[in-house]
């Protein structure tokens, strides 16, 4: 079992806190769910990597215990782009890959139940899903971030104005959707992504996505069963034949060719 | 006041039944609709039903979808629709889980590692369209537009791929049909015109069935299976089936015959002989709607007596004779066929031996008999390309000039030879890989070659055995999300149907006429290549808009937008909740007009017209009709209006233009240790495409073979042991099933099952380390019980073609079933591309340029040999 990131969360929010000090922390934790979401939400780009490369951001994750190998670490951008860009179609948009999207992971299949509900929940916040290189579902892990993130910086713009009830309203309404959606699956995703990539990059953002998840859940006092449990227990690199025509499962006319 | 006490309301009530039982009643209990409308268990809300065509299989039932908050839950048939009345097979009542499917394709995939390697990158439709066009603009400008090749699987698309090949300039278009249905076809158009009968089974007495497994897997299984019901029960039908096997079909008819594999065409001739012999035959029908007579048939038919036939197939002499007799005596009556007779090297021959029978008792098209298609056409959006000028010989091969819907399956061999040079392949629900004979040992190595396929492109939104060989995978979208238009002639009502979009496609899937439309806009942005004027629409609505403009009838009724709302047209009734049939107004059962041929000529269609001394009636250069006691009648749609029984295309090939039949050479003189290997389909699966549906894969998983107690008793195997089923070019590992319900020198193994591709489920990687990520939380994953997919047989069936259809032999593979030894483990399967060659090599002796050809038809001893025929130009130009 990988270590859990470790998140203090009593840096965050303590009770006698400034109402400043309370905008700059949902900020902060909107940055996070920013960050996280654009590891996911689709191939990551040249400008994204770029600045997770920078010396500063590198700083800061590797103070939560964040370290990326070699293989972040060194390529030239462009090839560090295509690589990832590889290894996200096979980790989540290719057959026999686990897609990042709750229907899939808590229901079995594309666009159920989950997708539709949170849609909705998006609708009565006044948002909706656009597309971005490519399309995505509303239940899409880096789009349910990117919601959070935004209830979090509504929450810090309501405060600014003096408005705490409603600054009240937007944390019940993420602490209900980590009840109703987020808690219910990223932290068994996490371990389950986690040890099936082969790229440091998606290690450490599974391990950050998982020890985050526990923080925030800790920090909003939800309590919520994870249904997704990662239940992975060997490594990519034997699970020959998903994909594979070369070890195929019928066996056909191998070395016969 | 009327005082009712207990007793006298016992007595008065004993009195008042007839009258309580008089009175209308108005009232019927809910679920007696039959369908139309459907509730949400949870919410009690009404559900949004749109009626669509359901393509899980290709009998292309109405049905209705229900939606609720934007998904699919739940299908079931149309009740307007007249060929179905409202009923789904198992099969379409999965259908929603092809959308649905975690291991669907979403995105345009491109190739990153090497071929068949798996491995992947996601690319955006701009750069798939682009490398696409880039590829194909290439080849145009060579001058070879024959260099690009589709192969479809189904195509149900309208006309889609047709004109998007057309655009191209490119005949090297190949189907499906050869591994399908096509001897059936061959062994019928050139008789009387259509490709497939339609019998009025509801009506019939008597349905004489050729290895067809009609209730439940067999070409219109849903609408035949409820009218043979009612043929059965209600008017008391015999329903008696040849075949190898005690099919469901077999097992609920009144007679089962088992019968020697490819043997039904000698006892169809047979029974033709003891009904002409016996002067059972409809004297009138033959000499007035026929080109032969009745003197010529008793002649031909002389030789095929039943003890003849009876050696052959191992049918009883007195078995025939009695079949024959009762066929022939009992009005009306029917037959049916499908592959169990036509999937042979001679497999046209057979067909045209069966579909003798009610020719020669006259229940052609008559109430309960044997009748002609009943379709409808619609449209193509004007203007339509031309067709290509230079034909492809893959398309339509030299050897097989009488194979009208080709030889697909010998083009892996063709290609290897260099008969014609591919520089891009698109395939489109396709998957020859697992389907076709040889499977990944033929298919798997072509399509791996980059010599032979520089350029693969595979149309799918599936993971199948051939998209995890190619070098782009765009993805196209199932059935629920797509515009097509829709007719099949599976009833006596024509009708014309679609099916449209119940959800929009998922993720990035397109439907195919959409990326098609921006691949030909992208080769030719300002149309100045021709090109881009037949792709000129809005959207796939608008497109289809174009196909049912100005159907008499339908465009009063509203056109596409009443399609919409009803799914179907016309609507011939309403469907009657007591029985489940289809009423008028006045509460009777429509009925079907029968007699199609005898349909008159108006003045109008005779004025200028001429009749011929066999009664043909001519206008402008083709036959219109054949004039007969007075009456200028349609006739059929044959090259002279006639049923042809002497088929003279035939015998300018050297062939026997008149019914025969050709016993398999190495059918004969089997040794006791050898069989036949036969395979099948049941109701819950098609060829491929359903082992990845969750429900119909719990159904039907795995495929033991088949053994007679007989043969299983001196192999020494029983139920659940291993045994090696070996053929000439390779061998496979499975479990037996030992039951009487099969022939003894016959195993048998269905399709279906024994998957490497097609997702985690078919493959049952659940159960395996693999499947251990993904979908592993999916509530009806989690119930996956059972640890056995099946082992896939079709890697061991060589290449087989009826030089007349052009037909696989899937039924004659000759094969050693011996108790599996210590070093073989389940699911083993080996094959060999030589020995496949060596095969391949073997059916084309039998073409009609061959040198057996002529030692198979000794009949045929005038003709003059191949040189004889003029043969087409060469082409593919390579």
């Amino acid at each position: 079992m990988t270590e859990v990131l470790a998140i203090a969360t009593d840096t965050v929010e303590p009770a006698t806190a400034s109402r400043a000090e309370r905008c700059e922390d949902y900020r902060l934790r909107a940055q996070f769910y920013r960050l996280l979401s654009g590891a996911f939400i689709e191939e990551p780009a040249a400008a994204y990597l770029s600045a997770l490369r920078s010396p500063e951001t590198l700083a800061a994750l590797a103070e939560l215990g964040v370290r990326f190998d070699a293989d972040f670490l060194e390529p030239p951008i462009t090839a560090l782009e295509q690589a990832l860009a590889h290894e996200y179609t096979m980790l989540f948009a290719a057959s026999g890959g686990f897609p990042p999207v709750e229907s899939v992971r808590r229901q079995g299949g594309y666009q159920q139940a989950a997708c539709f509900e949170v849609r909705e929940v998006y609708r009565r916040a006044g948002f909706q899903v656009v597309p971005g290189r490519f399309q995505v579902f509303e239940d899409q892990l880096g789009i349910e971030l990117q919601f959070v993130a935004e209830l979090l910086e509504r929450c810090a713009a309501a405060l600014d104005r003096g408005e705490h009830l409603e600054a009240r309203r937007l944390e019940k309404e993420i602490k209900r959707f980590w009840a109703l959606h987020l808690g219910r699956w990223i932290r068994g995703y996490g371990v389950l992504l986690e040890k099936v990539t082969e790229h440091s990059f998606y290690r450490e953002m599974a391990r950050l996505l998982r020890g985050f998840a526990e923080a925030e859940l800790e920090l909003l006092g939800v309590h919520v069963e994870d249904e997704d449990h990662g239940k992975l227990k060997v490594q990519r690199s034997e699970l020959a034949g998903l994909v594979e025509q070369g070890a195929s499962a019928c066996g056909a006319c191998r070395g016969t060719d | 006041m009327l005082k009712i006490t207990r007793r006298t309301f016992l007595k008065a009530s004993a009195g008042t039944s007839a009258a309580a039982l008089a009175a209308p009643s108005m009232l019927r209990a809910m679920e007696l609709e039959l369908g139309g409308r459907d509730f949400s268990p949870e919410v009690a809300a009404e559900r949004k039903a749109i009626p669509t065509g359901c393509h899980v299989c290709n009998i292309q039932d109405g049905a209705i979808a229900y939606v609720e908050n934007g998904r699919v839950v739940k299908l079931e048939g149309n009740p307007e629709h007249v060929s179905t009345r409202g009923r789904l097979c198992a099969k379409g009542n999965a259908g929603m889980w092809y959308s649905y499917d975690p291991d669907r394709i979403l995105y345009p995939l491109k190739r990153v590692g090497a071929r068949g390697e798996g491995k992947w990158k996601r690319i955006t439709w701009d750069e798939a369209i682009a490398e696409v066009s880039a590829r194909l603009d290439e080849v145009l400008k060579g001058g070879e537009p024959n260099e690009i090749m589709l192969k479809w699987g189904r195509n149900r698309t309208g006309g889609v791929l047709e004109r998007f090949m057309n655009t191209l300039g490119s005949a090297t278009v190949l189907n499906h049909t050869s591994v399908c249905e096509s001897s059936k076809k061959i062994g019928m158009e050139p008789t009387w015109g259509p490709d497939i009968e339609t019998p009025d089974f509801a009506n019939s007495k008597y349905i004489l069935n050729f290895g067809s497994n009609i209730l439940e897997a067999a070409y219109f299984h849903n609408p035949y299976s409820q009218r043979i019901a009612e043929g059965t029960v209600e008017n008391q039908a015999k329903l008696v089936t040849f075949d190898v096997r005690l099919s469901n079909t077999a097992g609920r008819s009144d007679e089962w015959i088992p019968i020697f594999p490819g043997t039904d065409g000698a006892v169809a001739l047979a029974l033709g002989h003891v009904i002409l012999m016996e002067d059972l035959q409809d004297t009138a029908f033959i000499e007035t709607w026929t080109n032969v007579t009745v003197a010529e048939l008793k002649e031909h038919y002389k030789p095929f007596t039943p003890v003849w036939a009876s050696e052959i197939s191992g049918v009883p002499v007195e078995t025939i004779v009695r079949i024959a007799r009762e066929f022939a005596l009992t009005k009306p009556a029917t037959t049916y066929t499908y592959r169990g007779p036509a999937k042979h090297l001679y497999g046209s021959y057979n067909e045209k031996a069966c579909m003798m029978l009610p020719i020669l008792t006259g229940n052609i098209e008559t109430r309960g008999g044997y009748c002609l298609p009943r379709g409808m056409g619609y449209k193509q959006p004007e203007p339509v390309p031309p067709k290509p000028k230079t034909p492809s010989y893959l398309a339509h091969p030299d050897e097989y000039p009488l194979a009208g819907h080709k030889v697909s399956h010998l083009v892996p061999f063709w290609i290897a030879e260099g008969k014609q040079k591919i520089k891009v392949l698109f395939s489109y629900q396709d998957n020859p890989v697992y389907t076709n004979p040889g499977a990944d040992a033929v298919w798997g190595k072509l399509y791996r070659d980059e010599k032979l396929i520089p350029y693969y492109v595979c149309l799918s939104p599936f993971m199948g055995e051939e998209a995890q060989l190619a070098d782009l995978i765009l993805p196209d979208v199932p059935y629920l999300e797509r515009w097509e238009p829709e007719s099949m002639p599976n009833s006596l009502w024509p009708w014309l149907g679609i099916r449209q979009p119940v959800i929009p496609p998922l993720g990035e899937g397109r439907e195919t006429k959409v990326y098609i439309r921006d691949i030909i806009h992208k080769l030719d942005p300002d149309g100045s290549r021709g090109m881009r004027q037949y792709w000129e629409f809005k959207d796939p609505e608008e497109y289809m808009r174009k196909q049912f403009e100005g159907i008499p009838g339908l465009q009063e009724a509203g056109g596409l937008d009443w399609l919409k709302k009803h799914g179907v047209w016309p609507i011939y009734g309403k469907l009657d909740p007591r029985n489940g049939k289809m009423v008028d107004a006045t509460g009777r059962e429509i009925q079907p007009e029968y007699g199609l041929h005898k349909r008159t000529l108006s003045a109008d269609d005779m004025l200028g017209a001429t009749v011929d001394e066999h009664g043909i009636i001519h206008k402008n250069g083709k036959a219109i009709g054949v004039q007969r006691h007075g009456q200028n009648y349609v006739g059929f749609p044959t090259h002279n209006r006639l049923i042809n029984v002497r088929v003279d295309e035939w015998a300018k090939y050297g062939f026997n233009p008149m019914p025969t039949f050709k016993r398999i050479p190495w059918h004969e003189n089997l040794k006791d240790d050898e069989m036949i290997l036969t395979t099948y389909k049941t109701n819950v699966h098609k060829q491929s495409r359903t082992a990845a549906v969750k429900w119909l894969a719990e159904i039907m998983h795995s495929n033991p073979a088949w053994l007679n107690p007989r043969t299983a008793k001196k192999l020494g195997v029983k139920t659940g042991d291993l045994v090696r089923v070996e053929s000439p070019v390779g061998y496979m590992v499975t479990k037996a099933y030992v039951t009487e319900g099969i022939h003894p020198k016959t195993v048998a193994i269905s399709t279906s099952c024994g998957h490497w591709g097609y997702g985690r489920l078919a493959q049952l990687k659940l159960r395996e380390k693999a499947g251990e990520f993904g979908a592993a939380d999916d509530p009806d994953l989690k119930n996956v019980w059972w640890d056995d997919k099946g082992v896939h047989p079709n890697a061991i069936i060589p290449v087989v073609a009826d030089p007349i259809g052009g037909s696989q032999g899937w039924y004659d593979t000759v094969v050693k079933v011996t108790k599996a030894g210590p070093n073989d483990k389940y699911g083993d399967v080996q094959a060999s591309w030589d020995k496949h060659m060596a095969f391949y090599k073997e059916t084309m002796r039998y073409a009609y340029t061959g040198d057996l050809h002529r030692t198979m038809h000794p009949e045929m001893v005038a003709w003059a040999g191949p040189e004889s025929v003029q043969h087409k130009a060469p082409s593919g130009g390579h």
